[in-house]
């Protein structure tokens, strides 16, 4: 078994000390391709965002691994579209890490990555500019750029049609497959994610539980059957 | 009249001064406008000129030589500090309303009590200074070097955690530090060029040349040297037109950087009325 990245022992999301959904134990391993589901407000964005150390945990034990090297793909409205910011330049921002901002370098990893989701042609182009779909794969890139081992992306796919969602969702699988990247991808379009999933979080806070484990495990887990039926796991 | 070679023996130092001015907080105005925190540097401004006025107040009443700029730098960053580390509670705006009024109302309590200077006072207020001093000349063209170098170095990690501050934060940059440092180097700028310009146009040069080059350029990375070369042009364009046509000077520096910014409106208008055609 590979090792946790990220290892959640009781954990406990939430807001001012408050928690919002039950203990949580999970562990992200090298190399996984976890899907999180569940309904709008169901807690899976307050754990994803503990998980990234954007929000303090409330209680439990929450352990990243010193080998562990995040990078983080949020929701699009996240982005500040006053900021007219290049393709290059967003694909660059992958690059740094820490203080590595105060000396030059990062253009070879950031050519190199627009090259391999071919986007070399829109590096000049501002990212406010693209469609949806642009977007998403300048963020991709971002993503190779950072050499990260782990990757958490907040619905990535929300702003697409169906084709663009699948396209999005294989370079993901590529990048998996290929760099031995760990993703961590919250969807809310599961018959679209689930056949890349090796594992799974479900999120059901009418139940006030959280089912974590292999993909199969959770998806035949009588909680996500009850809201979701039966899903097609490939 | 004065004819302009003597002008230009007279007023060298100011025009050398606004224009130092110009580029510096020009270039820094376009952090200024994508970060959505124009109205920091009006109350920034408002502040130093509350310094400087404490400064006088300190000399003529204890007979204690402060140098003004020192306690404007010194007011500033008080209330830099007070945007920088406000509370979650507490919205960005509130705290600028809160600076830029208790700034306003001190000043007016401060001026009050230090009719002597009132002459300096207003030139600090509004920016009708036509001479400036040598000593100011030489903190300004100090600051100016210091904050200019500074922001280029900090300068990738300022646009990332701009444009993207949770993967910034993600990727371990010190986000809180880099706010911090702006607002710091923004203050330095601010208090020092308020002392020898006056907040009206300091402010003026803090906003409006970086909202034109974002206008002109929509290029985050070509409205760096853009917005420079405008804070220049409204710096010393607003002090010949004040020579010529006799205006004062601060008012003529804000007027020539708010026709830049129109120009920039008009000029971004019809450049997507013809891409839609």
């Amino acid at each position: 078994m590979k090792p946790a990245l990220i290892q959640c022992r009781g954990l406990l999301v939430g807001y001012e000390g408050r928690a919002v959904l039950p203990p949580i134990d999970v562990d992200v391993r090298a190399g996984s391709f976890v899907v999180v589901a569940g309904r709008n407000g169901s807690g899976k964005s307050t754990w994803f965002r503990t998980a990234l150390g954007l929000l303090p945990p409330v209680g439990g034990s929450l352990v990243r691994a010193d080998s562990v090297r995040p990078t983080y793909m949020p929701q699009r409205m996240r982005f500040d579209d006053l900021t007219p910011v290049t393709v290059a330049q967003v694909v660059g921002m992958g690059t740094l890490r820490g203080w590595s901002f105060l000396r030059p370098g990062g253009g070879a990893q950031a050519a190199a990555a627009m090259e391999r989701l071919g986007i070399t042609s829109l590096a000049g182009r501002t990212f406010r500019s693209l469609s949806e779909g642009q977007k998403q794969k300048v963020l991709l890139a971002r993503i190779v750029a950072s050499g990260a081992n782990i990757a958490l992306l907040d619905e990535p796919t929300a702003a697409m049609d169906h084709a663009a969602e699948r396209e999005t969702l294989e370079v993901l699988a590529s990048l998996h497959r290929e760099l031995g990247l760990a993703v961590v991808v919250v969807s809310h379009h599961l018959a679209a994610a689930v056949p890349f999933a090796t594992d799974a979080i479900f999120f059901d806070p009418d139940a006030g539980q959280v089912v974590a484990g292999s993909a199969r495990e959770v998806f035949r887990h009588p909680a996500f059957l009850a809201r979701h039926g039966e899903l097609h796991l490939g | 009249m004065v004819d302009l070679a003597t002008a230009w023996e007279l007023f060298r130092d100011a025009i050398v001064c606004a224009v130092l001015a110009g580029v510096v907080l020009g270039g820094l105005g376009v952090h200024v406008v994508v970060r959505r925190m124009v109205f920091a540097s009006a109350a920034l401004a408002e502040a130093a000129a509350l310094g400087v006025m404490i400064g006088f107040f300190v000399e003529i009443y204890s007979g204690l030589a402060v140098p003004p700029s020192l306690t404007a730098i010194g007011v500033a960053l008080l209330a830099a500090v007070g945007l920088a580390w406000r509370p979650e509670a507490v919205s960005r705006e509130v705290i600028l309303a809160a600076v830029w009024i208790g700034s306003a109302a001190l000043a007016l309590v401060v001026g009050a009590s230090i009719t002597q200077e009132a002459h300096d006072v207003a030139e600090i207020l509004l920016g009708s200074a036509v001479l400036v001093r040598p000593e100011d000349l030489w903190r300004v063209a100090g600051s100016s070097v210091f904050v200019a170098g500074a922001a280029a170095v900090l300068h990738r990690g300022l646009v990332f955690a701009g444009f993207d501050e949770e993967t910034a934060r993600v990727h371990g940059l010190p986000v809180r530090a880099l706010e911090v440092a702006l607002w710091a180097l923004i203050t330095i700028q601010v208090a020092t060029c308020t002392r020898a310009l006056g907040a009206l146009p300091v402010f003026a040069f803090s906003v409006l040349p970086g909202a034109a080059a974002l206008l002109w350029v929509g290029r985050l990375q070509a409205a760096f040297p853009v917005a420079a070369a405008l804070g220049a042009v409204s710096g010393a364009g607003g002090f010949l037109l004040a020579f010529v046509f006799d205006l004062p000077v601060g008012a003529s520096q804000a007027g020539v950087a708010t026709a830049l910014f129109a120009c920039g409106m008009l000029w971004s208008r019809a450049r997507s009325s013809a891409l839609l055609r």
